[in-house]
């Protein structure tokens, strides 16, 4: 199993893009206001940081990822206990994100399809995508399926442009402050701070060394999209309305009217959802599965799928209704946890052990 | 191992496939009521009533039918009940077919209930997945949703596409779904609606008329604006580019009415707050160009100094019109239609602090002041008054 750093590219950005449009607009939205635009510009400043740490970390030891380079790093025992950190974090986000991906279906197009059938099939597709050919398929996939998420973002903002306010976007920092923009910052740097999975994925590279610019690029790329696009948004539903909704970014496509016959434009987004949450959750689906599979010292790592797919869709049908699946999930443990530990602790602690012990050695 | 993955392969397709197939929220057209107009009223012990207006399969134009027919295209049906889903459930149990919101072109809110306030229709606005933002808001004058609904239309098959195109067009206020909650929920700006009336056209039929606009207090409809103080809010809302405006710039003579008619190619408002002495205070500026349709005066309008007094007159109407529709917005309704609350808020922020909470207060109070100015762009295709002799223009 081998990726191209283009691949490598593509899986981050595709991961980041889609999830925070729809999923942190509105918390960013509800702390920040007017003022998200500089939320997000906070955000992508934070997540280059994150990433500048990830990339360096992952060249202490290229050919090896997260779960072996950390007990290389840390010992046996603290590796281990940061790798179950980490697992956490993935056996958690996966069913949270299969279920959002359902809940987003029901709310906005099928409300009476059962769940476990939008769930199930998801389930299976990733089953399959990283049974087939583990990593390599998964990257494949998001080679061809990025551009095209990229595409429709970019048609649905070029449609809504005639819908957009500028006034909805005034006055600036006057009714949301530095502690507001801040905390609006929180949700968006979480879900773009994916970048932390680079680390799982770089061994995998043909040129493990040369991956640090690719993973740049991804997510300079997709906050800023994420920028143009919420920033966007909010100018077109304005602050007081977008606070409300679950997803304003969906509501902005609904609203497009062009020459009065290019109406209704939700299929689009409905593509920029299934797509992004489709490689999302392969990447997870493959990380899991190896991960796991390197922690216990399964040889077969494809095994395991058959074990984590009906864990995954279990745990999906727990939470009770889209605001348990969604705000309690983001604002209980993605930011107040896996944001500062899992995205910015743990990798600076590997950054900073792994340095003092090749400079002790050198 | 070979069989082995081609059983997943089979495997995985096959739950793929029975999902992909049975989708449950699948609708055929032969199974939906298409609802194009939806109407809310309140009866007189407190009810809601709703009132859906259907387009009945054979109506829907095809090819062959593109005017109007005398069958009747479309079914008029209401309920009475006591929230506002639970009437669209008593609503479906009088069809074979499932209503489907998707192509609801009008939502009519009657007289009655809006002044009640419409707090209890408005979930419903947004809530369901398959209503969309596309749909045109309604308030009906002098009677009810229902009857508005009831109303034929013989230039289209299907009223309320009348309806929506009467208000594409823009001949009074044109307020879609989105605009209208956007502007309940944004403090400083009051929501405005098209205004529906039935009327008796030349042969006698009863149809209806969109010639007013109805303007809410919050979430209440405090009155309705028609005539010149339409024109003012038009004026200022943006809508100004075509409209025409006459006056009078000379008395009456023996072959001239003294009037001239221009139309307003381009316009541009400007809305100033200013925050003095601890009381706010706005200046409203409003610039247009348009050029001359119809001189029914004896002036001839290729002569500079002409212009310049026609350009007064219209500039003195103007302000006229625009201070008329402000005082009435303020005295009678005390309705911030104009969003001045709003640009205060972005003017003077800090200050707005303090004075959101007590705007709709404010409001009624705050001293304005209105400068237009009109400036005539062309003269069309004669100079001189065409049928007048050369003595007689001036």
């Amino acid at each position: 199993m081998k990726l191209t750093g283009l691949q490598v590219f593509w899986m981050i950005m595709v991961m980041d893009l889609g999830m925070t449009l729809v999923m942190t607009l509105a918390p960013a939205a509800q702390a920040a206001q007017q003022d998200i635009w500089i939320s997000l510009l906070l955000a992508g400043l934070s997540i280059l940081l994150i990433t500048s740490v990830v990339t360096r970390v992952t060249l202490l030891h290229p050919e090896q990822d997260l779960i072996r380079f950390s007990q290389t790093i840390l010992g046996k025992g603290l590796g281990r206990i940061v790798i179950v950190i980490y697992l956490v974090q993935w056996y958690t986000i996966t069913p949270i994100v299969l279920r959002q991906f359902n809940d987003v279906l029901h709310v906005m197009i099928n409300p009476t399809t059962p769940k476990l059938a939008i769930m199930l099939i998801m389930v299976a597709l990733i089953s399959y995508a990283t049974y087939s050919g583990g990593i390599v398929t998964v990257a494949r996939c998001s080679e061809i399926l990025g551009p095209i998420i990229l595409l429709m973002i970019f048609l649905v903002l070029v449609a809504s442009i005639n819908n957009v306010d500028i006034k909805n976007l005034l006055p600036v920092y006057a009714d949301s402050g530095a502690a507001a923009i801040f905390k609006g910052a929180l949700p968006p740097t979480s879900y773009l701070g994916h970048a932390v999975e680079y680390m799982m994925l770089a061994p995998f590279l043909h040129q493990p060394r040369k991956g640090a610019p690719y993973a740049y690029w991804a997510v300079g790329i997709a906050s800023f999209a994420a920028l143009i696009a919420m920033t966007m948004t909010i100018a077109t539903i304005g602050p007081s309305l977008s606070t409300k909704l679950w997803y304003p970014f969906f509501e902005m496509t609904r609203k497009i009217s062009l020459f009065g016959f290019i109406e209704n434009l939700d299929p689009f987004t409905i593509v920029i959802w299934v797509a992004s949450v489709f490689i999302k959750l392969a990447i997870y689906m493959f990380i899991m599965a190896y991960g796991t599979a390197e922690f216990l010292g399964i040889k077969k790592w494809r095994s395991l799928i058959w074990y984590i797919a009906p864990v995954v869709l279990g745990f999906a049908l727990i939470p009770q209704n889209v605001s348990e699946a969604t705000s309690n999930y983001l604002l209980n443990y993605w930011v107040p946890v896996a944001l500062p530990v899992n995205m910015i602790g743990l990798p600076l602690l590997l950054l900073a052990v792994g340095k003092i012990k090749q400079a002790r050695k050198a | 191992m070979r069989i082995d993955r081609k059983a997943h392969l089979i495997f995985v397709l096959i739950v793929g496939l029975v999902f992909v197939a049975g989708c449950w929220d699948r609708r055929e057209m032969d199974e939906i009521a298409l609802v194009m107009a939806s109407g809310v009223d309140i009866t007189d012990d407190g009810q809601l009533e709703l009132s859906v207006q259907i387009a009945l399969p054979t109506a829907i134009p095809g090819t062959l039918q593109t005017g109007g027919t005398d069958k009747k295209p479309v079914q008029v049906i209401s309920v009475k009940g006591r929230a506002g889903l639970e009437v669209f459930a008593l609503l479906q149990q009088q069809l074979s077919r499932q209503l489907f919101l998707g192509h609801r072109a009008v939502i009519v809110f009657g007289e009655k209930f809006a002044k009640a306030g419409i707090d209890q229709a408005l979930d419903v606005l947004i809530r369901m997945p398959d209503s969309r933002y596309n749909s045109y808001v309604l308030t009906s004058y002098g009677t009810t949703a229902k009857e508005l609904l009831n109303a034929p239309y013989r230039m289209e098959v299907i009223p309320a596409i009348g309806m929506k195109n009467i208000e594409a067009a823009k001949y009074s206020v044109a307020v879609k779904v989105d605009e209208f909650i956007s502007d309940l929920s944004t403090v400083g700006k009051m929501p405005v609606t098209g205004a529906a009336r039935l009327f008796e056209d030349a042969a006698g039929d009863k149809t209806f008329q969109i010639d007013k606009a109805a303007v809410y207090r919050g979430n209440k409809l405090a009155g309705f604006l028609s005539g010149k103080y339409l024109k003012g809010y038009k004026l200022m809302s943006g809508q100004a580019k075509g409209m025409k405006i006459a006056v009078q710039v000379e008395p009456v003579r023996e072959k001239t009415k003294g009037i001239v008619t221009v139309e307003i190619l381009r316009a541009k408002t400007k809305v100033l707050t200013h925050w003095e002495k601890d009381t706010p205070r706005v200046t409203v500026s409003f610039e247009a160009t348009s050029r001359a349709l119809a001189n029914e005066s004896s002036l001839d309008l290729s002569k500079a100094n002409h212009v310049r007094r026609l350009e007064t007159e219209l500039t003195d109407k103007l302000r006229e019109t625009i201070s008329d529709m402000i005082a009435k917005t303020q005295r009678e309704y005390r309705s911030d239609i104009l969003g001045f609350g709003r640009e205060f808020h972005i003017q003077h922020a800090k200050e707005w602090k303090k004075l959101k909470g007590q705007w709709d207060e404010l409001y009624p109070e705050i001293p304005v002041a209105v400068a237009a100015e009109m400036k005539i762009e062309r003269i069309g295709r004669i100079q001189a008054p065409g049928p007048l002799s050369k003595e007689e223009v001036q």
